[in-house]
């Protein structure tokens, strides 16, 4: 890698930089997730696991706000702005970790099928995308979580199982036309092998498209995981904000009236679920210069 | 259920060893694995989708007296959210920047952000729990039920899961509109003295359309896991509570099943959008 | 342009006839031609197949116990064997023999006239065909006679309790169910029902699987004729919804309310809540191993000390508070509190107290050092106390519970994995003895000698929770079972229910209240079954649905202003009962419905004059 090559690639992440900046709901999006990224990283100094405890919590059981308890108090007398605070770190860890193999699988999935359409590979793959495109993704993972049981790491695996198709799909048509591009005949005439122009010629092309999806991906990650927990199908060992409404929910928080318990996490996650959208967005906009508008 | 007398002679879980061992034999379980999958197999395609391992009751039955509430629910559910969604994307896209295209376009996203199963809840909250306006869940009110009864349970559940994804469709049709806007033959038609409205009509949205038949394919699959969630929190007795009720009981046969005819419901549908696509777009040859 | 314009007005007429459906709909209740008097019970457990063979969760015993008669029934009062279909029971001088006598016209709900045949069949039946819920009643070997049409003998090999018990078993049919004789129970369980034949106050007529369920008043029933003609239950997966039912009067009766709701529901006026005497207990049960060969549980679990210790770590009051909202009592003994006559209550200064820190002392004074990351270790094997439970979903609190335990016990040095899990996930830990400890619910009859038996050795891999194998309760047991004697029978049921006190195999968490909610200005004269913090609904018999009578007469123009906003037929309590006082007017106002066809109208004007204006805004990009 010379330092020419180093230097371009500075100057095109400026350039990426100059032109995300001014994308509005880009920005909008970022400012969200930072504050929830700080969230996420200053709670275990916010939060001490005695406050968090069921059994040693400070509080009054089913609190509503008060000085004391900005937010109210859970069913164990836990300040639900704590719980909040250990939320985003358990649901923010959980979408990204997710949307990590989702898009590994998905990319890869994508690039090889695209590369090899046509051929009985590309087909199958294609086929397999397509399936799993198809098949309503709760009732994969439903199936899925009841066989593997409700750990977190599970949880992690059936949403990215359930979430790399679409990323597939997209990456495969955009290999598609990258195939068809000189420079990789130029490549193949000079004697590079197929794995070499996937790494060095295929996926820097698709890179952009990848992680514009990923982004978007961590959104649909977040999401399902809030509605697998609402479900009790979540790991209910960890405190995530689908599990704080799963608590709440049956908890009676809708008929005994503890609005301060069940609305929060749900607003916590259209915020950071809308941040990663609009981020995504932004980003695709800002990578295709077709799409971009004020 | 807190504890009833009842409940023990229901020692469902608690069966003497012979009566369990009898239940096994039943259904097949004392048998090695891959016995136990080629029947599963075999049976499925003869349609015998198994026995509910609960309440003994054939699975393909316990789905059939499900499936109208779902498709009560999917169906105009997916109307209702395609249909303000293209509407409200067509005006969107048509006039990019204005204040209704920035307005819904938020408010798409943040639709689109919030998770359907809280939706519901804050709607029952709401609706049924603060001002009383709507059923607090099920079906209807009585077993005769009319057609306005019904349609007042079912009016807090479809709102539920249109308002879930009235924003993708918005979305969808808004960029396919700005696409197509930026296409030669609408300049074209313009040039020739249609007025906007007609253009609009008549070249653009036709053209804009198409993606939207793949959109809905693909969402049947996300709206019909959106039922589960909806139908669970709303007690509506389709298909998702079915699933839900399976999951709590461990009910793999019921599962199963319901894996099935789901994805059937959703490879079928899928075919039926791919013949209309090529009926629809006179471009679209042999894929 | 014109070619719009019966467009337009199909789409006006068609707008302003749903607008005038919706409004005529919303008051269309005047129109109502229904005035049967129902009585609608909500529940949260569904009915998936009515057939009393396949009976399997509460709300299905529910419906049996409703249609169905036992021979001797469990009295109103308290619960002793008290004639049903039976108007007397004697026993011959060394209890092998029950005789009984029926009532005279016994009848089924098609005419047939009900005989001591029915009696015999079923009792054969159940016992040739397994259906084990029905067969502990009679020991081996029973054999039933019927000299005449109303006299039944049944001949035990050895001294029975028999009639005294009674025996939990529905009588049914002989020229219904006589066709099933040797076939698989698969068969007899998918066998259609509907409509019943049964004997009860009331059978079941329709089924609308996963919403409702209706049973209409038995002409035949021998009984006294029930004020309700019709009953339905119906069904709400969500305790959420049920409540809210309650509230806008679309229920009369909330079943099987979770206590996490109490708050809600004592808001609501013009409701009482039945706690019902706890005829249940939660546990924490201890594994000791040997259901299989591959089980390991730990082993530190065997040391009663380390038991001792953790009795003395667990708040049963707080869990009491936290799980059950205050609907329980602390658990003690292992025989019901229900069973008034049989439980034993421990004396509140011999109560095993709250005391960690002795928990602690009792732990170190054993040789449990703690290391390095706070948590014991066993002298013995060197392992790490730590502790795998699973709890039972089909318990309620059990959740709760589950995190409460593994924080008091983190106090003295032992860590806790509680994992909820499936009632059928139990079923496979209980056999395999994969587990440590954990949390699931025990109920049975009145009599004690089914929970007390539980615990015995022989239990191991079939009910006993935990393979606790200990020779002198296993004495206790089989002696109370055999003695005849009323008051020696209560000692040595007492002195068992100490003994496992005190060795603590498991411990009983709390006793959790049977909730049940009533609008007491729909429905009156509930019967408690037994007398005082008893069931309303059936449970141990229908005599609260007999006794039932709406709370105020039947008056037209009430009922029209007071019905919920359903179509034509409705049959649910709000109709005749007179006006719930607290129903929020149900379904939206007139004037809702007024702005919405406005809308509607708007629209499609908006629309109309839009396609003839040739004018427009400038295409502004």
């Amino acid at each position: 890698m010379t330092s020419l090559t180093w230097a371009r690639r500075r100057r095109s992440l400026g350039e990426f930089w100059r032109i995300f900046r001014r994308n509005k709901r880009g920005m909008i999006g970022l400012a969200i997730l930072a504050f929830f990224t700080l969230a996420a990283l200053l709670a275990p100094l916010l939060v001490d696991s005695d406050d968090i405890d069921p059994a040693f919590a400070p509080g009054q059981p089913t609190q509503p706000p008060s000085a004391a308890v900005p937010l109210g108090t859970d069913l164990f007398g836990r300040s639900v702005v704590q719980l909040l605070l250990v939320g985003a770190r358990v649901s923010l860890t959980v979408g990204v970790l997710a949307t990590l193999g989702a898009v590994i699988i998905g990319a890869a999935m994508g690039i090889l099928a695209g590369y090899y359409a046509g051929r009985p590979l590309g087909t199958v793959l294609t086929a397999l995308t397509d399936w799993f495109l198809v098949i309503p993704w709760l009732v994969l993972a439903i199936v899925l979580a009841a066989i593997l049981g409700p750990t977190l790491l599970n949880v992690i695996v059936v949403i990215a199982v359930t979430s790399w198709a679409l990323t597939a799909r997209l990456v495969r048509a955009q290999t598609l036309s990258v195939r068809e591009q000189p420079f990789i005949e130029r490549a193949r005439a000079l004697g590079a092998t197929n794995a070499r122009i996937l790494g060095k010629y295929v996926l820097p092309e698709v890179s952009p498209i990848i992680i514009a999806q990923g982004v978007l991906t961590v959104a649909i990650a977040i999401l399902s995981e809030t509605t697998l927990s609402l479900l009790g199908l979540g790991d209910p060992t960890s405190m995530s904000w689908g599990r704080i409404i799963e608590e709440a929910f049956v908890s009676g928080a809708m008929s005994n009236g503890y609005w301060w318990w069940i609305i929060p996490p749900g607003v916590c996650v259209i915020l950071v679920t809308l941040s990663f959208t609009l981020l995504g967005y932004a980003l695709e906009e800002t990578l295709d210069p077709r799409l971009r508008q004020g | 259920m807190p504890g009833d007398p009842i409940a023990l002679l229901a020692r469902s879980q608690r069966l003497s060893p012979e009566a369990l061992e009898l239940q096994r034999v039943a259904f097949g379980l004392d048998q090695p694995l891959i016995t136990q999958f080629g029947v599963y197999v075999r049976e499925t395609i003869s349609g015998n989708l198994g026995v509910s391992l609960i309440s003994g009751l054939p699975v393909w039955e316990l789905i059939l007296s499900r499936m109208w509430p779902t498709l009560l629910l999917v169906g105009i559910g997916t109307i209702l959210a395609a249909g303000i969604g293209v509407l409200a994307g067509i005006r969107g896209g048509w006039r990019r920047g204005s204040r209704f295209d920035s307005g819904s376009l938020y408010t798409s996203m943040v639709l689109y952000s919030t998770p359907e199963g809280w939706l519901g809840m804050l709607l029952l909250i709401l609706f049924a729990g603060l001002l009383g306006w709507f059923p607090a869940g099920g079906y209807s009110s009585s077993t005769s039920s009319g057609t306005t009864d019904v349609a007042m349970h079912l009016a807090l559940p479809v709102l539920a899961l249109a308002l879930g994804y009235v924003g993708q469709f918005l979305i969808v049709m808004r960029s396919s509109m700005m696409e197509v806007k930026a296409q030669p033959y609408i300049d074209l038609a313009r040039a020739k003295g249609l007025t906007d409205p007609d253009v609009r009509r008549r070249h653009a949205v036709p053209n804009a359309i198409l993606p939207i038949f793949t959109l809905v394919v693909i969402s049947v699959g996300f709206i019909l896991g959106g039922a589960i969630v909806i139908e669970t929190v709303f007690s509506w007795p389709g298909i998702g509570l079915l699933t839900y009720e399976a999951i709590q009981t461990l009910d793999y046969p019921v599962l199963q099943g319901v894996f099935l005819i789901s994805s059937a419901a959703v490879i079928f549908a899928s075919l039926v959008a791919d013949v209309t696509y090529g009926l629809l777009d006179p471009r679209v040859g042999a894929t | 342009m014109s070619v719009h314009r019966p467009l337009s007005a199909v789409a006006i007429a068609a707008a302003a006839l749903s607008g005038a459906v919706f409004v005529g709909g919303w008051g269309s209740s005047a129109w109502a031609a229904d005035d049967a008097t129902t009585l609608t019970i909500g529940m949260t457990v569904g009915i998936d197949n009515p057939n009393i063979w396949a009976v399997n969760s509460t709300s299905e015993w529910s419906a049996v116990t409703l249609q169905y008669d036992m021979l001797m029934k469990f009295s109103d009062e308290d619960l002793s064997a008290s004639p049903s279909l039976a108007e007397s029971c004697e026993h011959n001088a060394d209890y092998t023999a029950w005789t009984c006598t029926l009532r005279e016209g016994l009848k089924w709900s098609d005419g047939t006239p009900l005989t001591s045949r029915d009696v015999a069949f079923t009792y054969r039946f159940v016992i040739d065909q397994g259906f084990s819920y029905f067969t502990s009643y009679f020991p081996k070997g029973s054999t039933f006679e019927t000299p005449d049409d109303r006299t039944i003998v049944w001949n035990s090999p050895e001294p029975t309790r028999g009639m005294d018990v009674p025996p939990w078993v529905y009588i049914v049919p002989e020229h219904v169910w006589g066709t099933y004789i040797g076939k698989t129970n698969k068969e007899i369980k998918q066998a259609a029902v509907l409509p019943n034949v049964a004997s009860g106050p009331y059978i079941m007529t329709e089924a609308v699987p996963g919403q409702s369920w209706t049973f209409e008043r038995n002409p035949n029933f021998w009984g006294t004729e029930p004020a309700y003609e019709r009953i339905v239950f119906r069904l709400y997966t969500n305790q959420e919804a049920m409540v809210q039912a309650l509230k806008n009067g679309e229920i009369a009766i909330a079943d099987g309310l979770e206590s996490a709701l109490l708050p809600a529901v004592e808001a609501i006026p013009n409701v009482a809540v039945q706690k019902i005497t706890a005829d249940s207990w939660v546990n924490l049960a201890f594994n000791f191993g040997g259901q299989d060969p591959a089980a390991n549980p730990l082993p530190a679990l065997k040391d009663l000390r380390v038991r001792q210790a953790i009795v003395l770590a667990i708040d049963k009051q707080a869990i009491v508070e936290k799980a059950y909202q205050g609907a329980a009592s602390p658990g003690e003994t292992i025989v019901r509190p229900l069973s008034v006559y049989w439980h034993l209550d421990i004396p509140d200064d011999q109560v095993t107290p709250y005391d960690p820190d002795q928990a602690n002392a009792i732990l170190d004074e054993a040789g449990y050092t703690r290391g390095g990351d706070g948590i014991r270790v066993d002298p013995q094997t060197g392992q790490p106390l730590v502790i795998r439970m699973p709890t039972s979903n089909d318990t309620p609190g059990s959740d709760i519970a589950g995190q409460l335990i593994a924080s008091y016990l983190s106090q003295i040095g032992i860590e806790v994995k509680a994992q909820p899990v499936s009632a059928g996930k139990m079923y496979d830990l209980q056999q395999s003895g994969n587990f440590d400890a954990y949390i699931w619910y025990w109920t049975g009859d009145p009599d004690p000698n089914y929970q007390l038996s539980v615990f015995t050795s022989e239990q191991c891999g079939d009910l006993s929770d935990g393979c606790w194998r200990d020779a002198t309760y296993d004495d206790l047991v089989a002696q109370q079972a055999s003695t005849l004697d009323q008051d020696e029978r209560l000692r040595l049921v007492r002195e068992a229910q100490q003994y496992v006190y005190d060795q603590v195999p498991s411990i009983v968490l709390a006793y959790p209240n049977s909730l049940t909610a009533y609008r007491t200005d729909i429905v009156a004269d509930l019967t408690p079954v037994p007398a005082g913090d008893g069931y309303l609904t059936p449970s141990y018999s229908y005599t609260g649905m007999v006794s039932a009578r709406p709370a105020q007469l039947t008056d037209p123009a009430a009922s029209a202003s007071a019905q919920p906003a359903s179509g034509d037929s409705g049959g649910d309590a709000a109709t005749t009962a007179g006006e719930p006082s607290s129903t929020s007017t149900s379904g939206p106002p007139v004037w809702l419905w007024g702005i919405a066809a406005l809308i509607i109208l708007g629209g499609v004007a908006v629309i109309v004059m839009r396609r003839r204006g040739t004018e427009d805004r400038p295409d502004t990009h």
